[in-house]
């Protein structure tokens, strides 16, 4: 039977710094303790935790440490060049001793137990896959991970991973045509006992994602970077003409574009309001500017297209939107 | 019309008689000005009373927050035994991260940027269910219009044969009206109902629709077929954790019966709204380009459903009284729709009403799934009908479905006059 997951009051805490270490290019392992030390939220292996970096950053970050340690929360957490700034923040600000607000850990991608698993990260994805890795060893059941990143000297956790011998294979140089022939060689033949895990960029899930549909229903488990949400981003006031009500309204710096309709008393549908269900999906009529596309409903491609948005989180970089509403 | 206030000694909630006659307004204006926080025992069922908030603001309040007010205890006046309610569960009693990811599965299939594939397909069927009704003169609104165009659009978004049309709508009918004895054999309060406790509405028929969900499912899991069916089985929820065989069965389930009485209802009192206010549907008439915004006044007006349920997580205070953790607490949304605390003259019917934040299809997390859909059937019917009538009128008795869920007519009778 499916549990139903009611959330309660959610855990949140202003934890200290205990570690900050370099663990790659471009990646830190951060871990978390209670300023008290006092023992933390149980979880279990693919939970994620909010950082609350600033009042306009949050970031979601995969739990990568034991979940036996009742105490710690170690997040790996990659400076993304093209980042708006909240990974920068954690790169630029943090350190040993810093106070960071988190809230969580909540779990999207879990274990679900198998005789086997194949797991497939790219880059940073490997964080949800360690302790994955450690509960299938645990369990006994048979498990590989494939892991691709960009050169060995920026794929994090290779040390750790090393020592699982020949059950893990490394990818380094970005070269789509060897992860391409790893991948059909892992899971180019569906396998009714065997559970697929992946976690990583884009392109690596879509490839994955392709050469599982031929795969029994439930067999593939993929967590796409969800709720990429503020980072960084400055709210700016701006105008939305509603087409089919014939008025423009003003949405302000601090509240949503879903808030500022239904203030004007026109009935819109939103269930999450975080940008990830997709109810509030609205279609985009005209922009003028740039529209800010914030939510994980989308994928790249429609959110270029700009033909509709989720508007509980979405908004306008300047200028002014003309939405079907 | 202003309906005759009931006092409120006489205010009985789980009396389906009010609901019949359709009184129940007189009651939610009382309880709205006497007792926002009201509770009414249950004494001709096993349930144990509950809480009734009527108010707008109350409604909302306890419809956005899910953490206080559950689904996952069910959210019909029932009661299912707690060892039947997982078996019996689907999104609609799921909260939290499942709910969402149950959500997430389907919303985009409902969105404008979606449905709008279908505006010609829904366009076409609405003209053919027109003129087939059109060809007689004396009609039952209800039957000859309203029924079939809801359940024909789902069949056609689940993609099933032409020939299980009839088989759906039969469905549907009994088991939302489930407390009415004349479309269903087996009544929800019944001793024989308590044999089906297990069952989604206590139904039997459930395990009818479960079977056909599941040949469906089973012809077309690995598939790549675009219909809902297809999508329910094939793909995996953003929780990770894949619809088991009961949550694929109360998925089915539900998308075949929310949407086709509601829709339905929606219909037939609007189109009773649009009789009773001529200047109206004159208006309508006039201003065609508007409709998207008309359509909104007709589905607050019409509200088809009275309400839904919700079960406190904790004690908490309002209005001066305490609801005990456990407790039911059911927001009234077709009270809310008349609230004259939200709306100038809520009992009229005003086309150009703006402000219209209306509560037909709910106001927090768990908002109608379906909504944009809805709107869009009942927007095309009311487009498609009404350039093609030279005059409607009204020749017997409304007769209305017995239940304090559904706000329904089961038989309009109406002389029709095509142009
Ligand atoms: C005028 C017609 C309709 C009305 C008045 C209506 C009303 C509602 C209401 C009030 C809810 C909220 C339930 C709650 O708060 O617990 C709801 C939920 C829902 N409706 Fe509708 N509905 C209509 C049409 C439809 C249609 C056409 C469909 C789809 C085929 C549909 C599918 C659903 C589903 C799946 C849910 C559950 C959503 C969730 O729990 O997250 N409805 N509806
Ligand atoms: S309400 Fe869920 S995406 Fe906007």
């Amino acid at each position: 039977m499916t549990e139903t997951e009611t959330r309660l009051r959610e855990f949140e805490s202003d934890l200290v710094v205990e570690s900050y270490e370099v663990v790659a290019e471009d990646v830190v392992a951060v871990t978390l303790v209670h300023p008290q030390g006092e023992a933390l939220p149980a979880w279990t292996p693919g939970a994620h935790i909010d950082l609350i970096l600033t009042p306009e950053i949050t970031r979601q970050y995969s739990l990568c440490g034991s979940p036996a340690d009742a105490h710690r929360f170690t997040v790996g957490i990659l400076n993304a060049p093209n980042s708006r700034g909240g990974s920068r923040h954690v790169h630029e600000a943090v350190s040993t001793g810093s106070v960071i607000r988190i809230r969580g850990p909540r779990n999207h991608f879990p274990l679900v137990a198998s005789p086997r698993y194949v797991f497939i990260a790219g880059g940073i994805g490997v964080t949800p896959m360690l302790p994955m890795i450690a509960e299938a060893e645990a369990a006994r059941a048979e498990w590989t991970l494939l892991y691709g990143g960009r050169s060995e000297a920026s794929m994090a956790f290779i040390d750790q991973l090393r020592a699982y011998g020949d059950r893990v294979t490394l990818l380094p140089g970005n070269d789509v045509a060897l992860m391409s022939a790893a991948l059909d060689d892992r899971i180019g033949t569906p396998r009714p006992d065997t559970l697929v895990y992946t976690c990583g960029p884009e392109g690596l899930l879509g490839a994955v994602e392709a050469r599982c549909a031929s795969w029994p229903t439930g067999s593939l488990h993929l967590e796409r970077f969800a709720a990429k949400a503020t980072e960084g981003a400055v709210d700016t006031e701006f105008e939305v003409e509603l087409a089919r009500t014939g008025i423009t309204i003003t949405v302000p710096a601090d509240r949503s574009i879903f808030d500022a309709v239904q203030d004007h008393g026109i009935s819109v549908l939103g269930s999450c309001h975080e940008g990830v269900c997709g109810t509030c999906e609205t279609v985009i009529l005209g922009v003028d500017g740039e529209v800010d596309h914030r939510d994980s409903v989308l994928n790249d491609e429609e959110k270029a297209s700009n033909e509709s948005m989720m508007i509980c989180v979405s908004r306008c970089r300047s200028g002014r939107l003309t939405l079907d509403l | 019309m202003k309906p005759t206030p009931v006092p409120l000694s006489d205010v009985n909630l789980a009396n389906l008689d009010y609901f019949v006659a359709d009184e129940a307004w007189g009651m939610f204006d009382t309880l709205r000005a006497e007792d926002p926080l009201h509770w009414q025992d249950e004494p001709d069922s096993d349930g144990h009373g509950f809480w009734s908030v009527t108010r707008y603001d109350d409604i909302e309040m306890v419809n956005k927050d899910g953490e206080t007010f559950t689904s996952t205890k069910f959210v019909n006046l029932e009661e299912p035994p707690a060892e039947f309610q997982d078996l019996r569960r689907s999104i609609l009693e799921s909260d939290g991260s499942r709910h969402q990811a149950l959500r997430k599965l389907l919303a985009r299939d409902f969105s404008v940027a979606q449905l709008r594939r279908y505006e010609d397909f829904l366009r076409g069927l609405a003209r053919m269910s027109i003129e087939s009704a059109l060809e007689q003169e004396d009609i039952d609104f209800v039957d000859a219009i309203a029924a079939d165009f809801p359940i024909n659009v789902l069949a056609r978004l689940l993609d099933v044969p032409d020939d299980m049309i009839p088989q759906l709508i039969t469905w549907g009918n009994t088991i939302v009206g489930f407390s009415d004895p004349e479309l269903s054999d087996v009544l929800v309060d019944s001793d024989e109902a308590q044999q089906y406790k297990h069952l989604p509405f206590r139904s039997p028929v459930s395990l009818e629709i479960f079977e056909y969900g599941r040949q469906l499912a089973k012809e077309r899991r690995g598939g790549d077929g675009e219909d809902l069916v297809s999508k329910l089985v094939n793909r995996i929820p953003e929780d990770g954790v894949p619809l088991t065989d009961t949550d694929f069965d109360n998925y089915f389930l539900l998308l075949v019966v929310a949407g086709n009485e509601t829709t339905r209802q929606a219909m037939t009192l609007s189109m009773k709204g649009l009789m009773d206010h001529p200047d109206q549907m004159q208006y309508f008439l006039d201003n065609m380009d508007k409709s998207q915004i008309m359509v909104e006044e007709l589905i607050r007006y019409a509200s088809p459903v009275y309400h839904f349920r919700r079960t406190a997580t904790k004690d908490i205070e309002l209005h001066g009284k305490t609801i005990k953790e456990g407790d039911k607490v059911v927001m009234w949304f077709a009270s809310g729709n008349r609230d004259d605390a939200k709306f100038t003259d809520p009992y009229g019917l005003d086309l150009t009403r703006f402000p219209n934040d209306h509560m037909t299809f709910g106001k927090g997390p768990h908002s109608c799934l379906g909504a944009n859909l809805a709107r869009m059937e009942i927007r095309i019917l009311f487009e498609e009908l009404l350039p093609r009538l030279a005059s409607i009128e009204q020749t017997g008795e409304i007769e209305r479905v017995r239940s304090n869920f559904v706000n329904g007519v089961k038989r309009f009778p109406v002389r029709v006059k095509a142009k």
